[in-house]
């Protein structure tokens, strides 16, 4: 049984994508009416949140919210845990047990991961569903159920019916309303608002004060895929906050993940994109382009360990042109090191990458 | 033996990153198929930036770098 998840509408994060406003309008729409919902999304895009929102926004947010992933239960317990048991029905039954459905009597019932609910059991849901009515396992009176069934899938039920798993008319019933919700990598214009969200929500649980983002961070955030959607960004923003030393999020605290799974994060995408600044007045392309040509050449001179002409190779122009651009970009060349050469020595050759302000 | 070629390239994945925040990664030294090396700049002094940079990185390089052994932060 997982606790009933505390629920307040502060939890909602509305961000700037057009598809999740859809869905909060449609939210708004449906949460109106008694029909049975299905949210199919990826694990961690939110379809429990979306469950509560709707319970929380319909006539039904006086009555109980019961939440249960049919995925906990083995095909045997399931049954007693949806409809309840009598005394005696089976060893252990020392007492009448009601099931989430009459939990939930009068509100809305949550059946998350319902494409892992075994055929066998699909057809008892049906009947559920359809009469309004359960029976508890090992009695015989039919109890009537008025709750509002809101079902979750991380699979696509349409496919699963097409390959057998799914009963056909237990789709039928269950998609009268469906939401979809699309995985984080979708809407990444939304990745800023969450992130500053959670910064925000686990900084003040912890009694600190928010934490300041690198616009690295931003950037790598921005281009990592999020396998685990808003829940892994969400734990994401926890570690940082529980980890953070200094106040400010910099590259450095990212989870490697992250940090390497910032997919192509070449120096050309990162300093290409970071060097624009979303509210200054006026950028000069001139300094840009050279910010980002000596980021370049130092970066190819460092991974060559001063190698002119294999630096040249790596980015793809001639030995003498090398030459000429280290010149105007007024770059020291640095020294092959060996062991014992003191590092940072070279430091200075390394012209940051430009971070706006 | 490992070369400072190829750990180099595995740094040079992150460093980008690393440089934007004001800080680096320098491969000071290798020791047979061990590499050292050093944080400079903003997170050279944050133990949460060496503990998660120390995991992930040496991660990185065993899984690029099939006789790699150890990262050692000096």
């Amino acid at each position: 049984m997982r606790p009933p998840a505390a629920f307040s509408p502060d939890d909602i994060v509305v961000g700037h994508s057009t598809r999740m406003r859809a869905i909060f309008d449609f939210v708004k729409v449906v949460s109106r009416s008694d029909s049975s919902v299905i949210i199919t999304g990826e694990s961690g895009t939110g379809k429990e949140v979306i469950a509560n929102l709707l319970h929380h926004s319909s006539s039904r947010r006086h009555q109980p919210f019961v939440a249960v992933s049919c995925a906990l239960f083995s095909e045997n317990l399931i049954e007693t845990e949806l409809f309840g048991h009598e005394r005696g029905a089976f060893t252990g039954a020392i007492k009448d047990k009601p099931g989430r459905f009459e939990m939930a009597q009068g509100g809305t019932l949550f059946l998350d991961d319902i494409d892992d609910v075994p055929l066998s059991m699909q057809v008892k849901l049906l009947r559920a569903i359809q009469n309004r009515t359960v029976e508890r396992v090992g009695g015989t009176r039919s109890i009537n159920v008025n709750v509002r069934v809101i079902t979750g899938s991380k699979r696509d039920l349409k496919q699963m019916v097409a390959e057998g798993n799914f009963r056909e008319d237990l789709y039928y019933r269950l998609n009268v309303l469906p939401i979809v919700l699309p995985p984080l990598r979708e809407r990444r214009e939304d990745i800023p608002v969450l992130t500053d969200f959670f910064f925000k929500k686990f900084a003040k649980a912890r009694g600190a004060d928010v934490p300041v983002v690198s616009n690295a961070v931003r950037y790598a955030f921005s281009r990592y895929r999020w396998p685990g959607n808003v829940r892994e960004l969400e734990n994401s923003c926890e570690r940082i906050v529980q980890t953070c030393t200094c106040g400010t999020v910099r590259a450095g605290c990212l989870a490697a993940g992250v940090l390497f799974g910032g997919g192509d994060a070449s120096p050309v995408s990162v300093s290409a994109e970071l060097a624009v600044p979303g509210d200054a007045p006026s950028i000069s392309l001139d300094d840009r382009l050279r910010e980002v040509e000596s980021n370049l050449i130092t970066w190819a001179l460092k991974v060559s360990d001063g190698n002119k002409s294999k630096a040249a190779e790596l980015l793809s122009i001639k030995r003498s042109t090398l030459g000429d651009r280290i010149a105007r970009c007024g770059l020291v060349e640095p020294v092959s090191r060996d062991a014992d050469a003191p590092v940072g020595l070279d430091e200075t050759s390394i012209a940051p990458v430009a971070v706006p302000a | 033996m490992v070369s400072r070629e190829q750990v180099e390239t595995v740094l040079g994945r992150i460093r980008p990153l690393m440089q934007a925040d004001g800080g680096d990664i320098e491969l000071v030294d290798l020791h047979g198929n061990s590499a050292h090396v050093r944080l400079t700049g903003m997170c050279a002094g944050c133990p949460s930036a060496h503990m998660t940079l120390y995991m992930g990185v040496e991660m990185a390089l065993r899984e690029e770098i099939k006789e790699f052994e150890e990262l050692v932060v000096v």
